[in-house]
């Protein structure tokens, strides 16, 4: 991988009351990624996340961040990272400035910093009420304006959006696909919901029962969901062959040939081609999977939600 | 660093009436003692010499000093713990770049310095008093620090265990209960108990001849329970 690497683990694995929770898990994130850390409720995908901030420590594997393993250079790799842990984390009593305020004295940036971050997550207007009375989607705003304080270079956000209501959802998506990137800042967002990540994500991992059973571009992630189109031919390994010959893109896997370029000129082409090259076509089927469908079918989860 | 830690926690304990605690002990013990001498006034006062009048004077606010200052360390040490408790702010607080022992450590210093207040204002409020009373003489301003300060050093392990338990679980019913037992048993049981148990280090660092020995003492078994309770916060996985 050309990209530098910023987040890497290697066989991370967390055992809680004799279950695995997290199991042999391979997580590389590159400079400037969004990742989508993706699974269902119970997955492992926290756990992973509090191990990745040292806040919990692994049972087996290690976590390289920065090119630093967090069991050594703890505090040196925290102070590039902001983030946010499941539940939103704040003082209740205290104002969102004051809570801004007590993070701030601990990471020693300018006080400016401050109001720069409550513009960015437009809490500006209530900046002097007490925390207490916010909504969970202005606490969870806030949650961000926490973790963006310190100027990261990787922003671990988890679940963001749990527990908020779609007009809830709604905003904190805007608000981090408008995080000002310039400086190449890394996100890492988990979610249970592959809908809201893939509008953001450029690379996503999905984690089923504590382990990484996916880690790819969205774009793959994508192809697999693409409808294709399959024919069913007499000979189609010599079919194959023959419409590649012609610069058909089809592929060929058990005994049918796939098409993921669906648009109908490129299909009536390579069914005239195999007319014509006295093939026999005996079906042309439109397959369709959702993206959705398939994180569903890959995590098992089908069924339940 | 453990300065800013400090100043963070500082930050953290506005609105949460833990200033008011600490001011109401004191004044409430130095309340109380007004009661006393002001309605015994003939018995306690009246043609004595000034020595006599400022130890008894001294010896009563150290009396109740010592169950005031047991009980609100266990409440101060619960009520600063409880602040990241509530809001499930551990987690917020240990994914900062600060070490862990020193987050104890702001934790235990937070405690130590409120008390350390607390302590304080036993002396000018004592003195004042006795002056209203109108004690004649100098104020004996040794012997009073002395009474004010000693069995808060000498409770130093309580403060430490106080921390470590309230730090340690998010329920602060039982590190309540057990420090509550514990100004129980030094108050009614303390006398009774040979001297090398600690409870009975406050009351021997208040009275006895020489109370150096119970302050060293609970310096230094302070020390030791601080430094069991900062291993087992810095091992376990945050919350």
């Amino acid at each position: 991988m050309s990209m530098e690497t910023i987040l890497e683990t290697q066989d991370l694995t967390k055992q809680l009351g004799g279950k695995k929770v997290v199991d042999g898990v391979n997580l590389t994130i590159g400079r400037g990624d969004i990742y989508g850390f993706l699974g269902p409720n119970g997955a492992g995908k926290t756990t992973t996340i509090r191990m990745l901030l040292g806040l919990a420590k692994p049972t087996a594997g290690t976590i390289r961040l920065f090119g630093k393993d967090i069991r050594k250079e703890r505090i040196a790799i925290l102070r590039k990272v902001g983030s946010l842990v499941e539940y939103p984390s704040y003082y209740g009593h205290l104002t969102a400035v004051e809570n801004l305020e007590a993070v701030r004295r601990l990471l020693d940036v300018p006080k400016a910093r401050i109001a720069e971050v409550l513009s960015i997550v437009r809490l500006t207007k209530d900046a002097n009420r007490a925390v207490k009375g916010f909504s969970l989607g202005m606490k969870q705003r806030l949650g961000i304006a926490t973790a963006l304080l310190g100027n990261p270079e990787l922003l671990v956000l988890d679940e963001p959006t749990n527990g908020l209501d779609p007009a809830g959802i709604q905003e904190i998506r805007e608000l981090i696909k408008s995080l000002p990137r310039t400086n190449g800042v890394t996100i890492l967002i988990s979610s249970h919901l592959l809908s809201e990540v893939e509008q953001m994500a450029n690379r996503v991992g999905i984690i089923a029962k504590g382990r990484l059973i996916y880690e790819d571009s969205i774009g793959r992630l994508r192809e697999q969901a693409q409808g294709r189109i399959r024919l069913g031919v007499s000979d189609p390994e010599a079919a194959w062959r023959m419409l590649l010959a012609h610069g058909y893109p089809v592929g060929w896997e058990n005994g049918v040939l796939t098409a993921t370029q669906t648009d109908n000129r490129v299909v009536a082409g390579i069914v005239a081609r195999l007319v014509q090259s006295n093939f026999a076509v005996y079906r042309v089927e439109e397959e369709s999977a959702s993206l959705e469908s398939i994180f569903l079918t890959m995590t098992g989860t089908e069924g339940s939600l | 660093m453990l300065l800013r830690i400090l100043s963070a926690e500082f930050l953290k304990i506005r609105r949460k009436w833990l200033w008011l605690l600490v001011a109401a002990g004191p004044l409430g013990v130095v309340a109380l003692q007004a009661v006393n001498f002001g309605v015994r006034y003939d018995y306690l006062v009246a043609g004595k010499p000034a020595e006599v009048v400022w130890n008894s004077l001294i010896g009563d606010v150290a009396l109740l000093a010592l169950p005031a200052m047991l009980m609100g360390l266990a409440i101060v040490a619960s009520m600063t713990a409880g602040i990241e408790h509530q809001m499930n702010a551990w987690k917020l607080t240990l994914a900062l770049p600060v070490s862990k022992r020193q987050v104890f450590a702001g934790k235990f210093l937070l405690t130590v310095l409120l008390l350390l207040v607390a302590c304080a204002l036993l002396v000018p409020l004592t003195a004042g008093l006795g002056s209203m009373l109108g004690f004649s003489g100098p104020v004996p301003w040794g012997h009073l620090a002395a009474a004010a300060f000693y069995p808060f050093l000498a409770a130093m392990p309580f403060v430490a265990l106080q921390t470590w338990l309230s730090v340690t679980m998010a329920n602060q019913a039982l590190p309540l209960t057990i420090g509550i037992v514990g100004m129980i048993v030094t108050l009614f049981a303390g006398i009774r108990l040979p001297d090398w148990v600690p409870y009975k280090w406050p009351q021997l660092a208040g009275g006895s001849d020489d109370p150096l020995y119970a302050v060293a003492a609970g310096l230094g078994l302070g020390i030791v329970v601080f430094a069991v309770g900062l291993t087992e916060f810095v091992r376990k996985d945050a919350r």
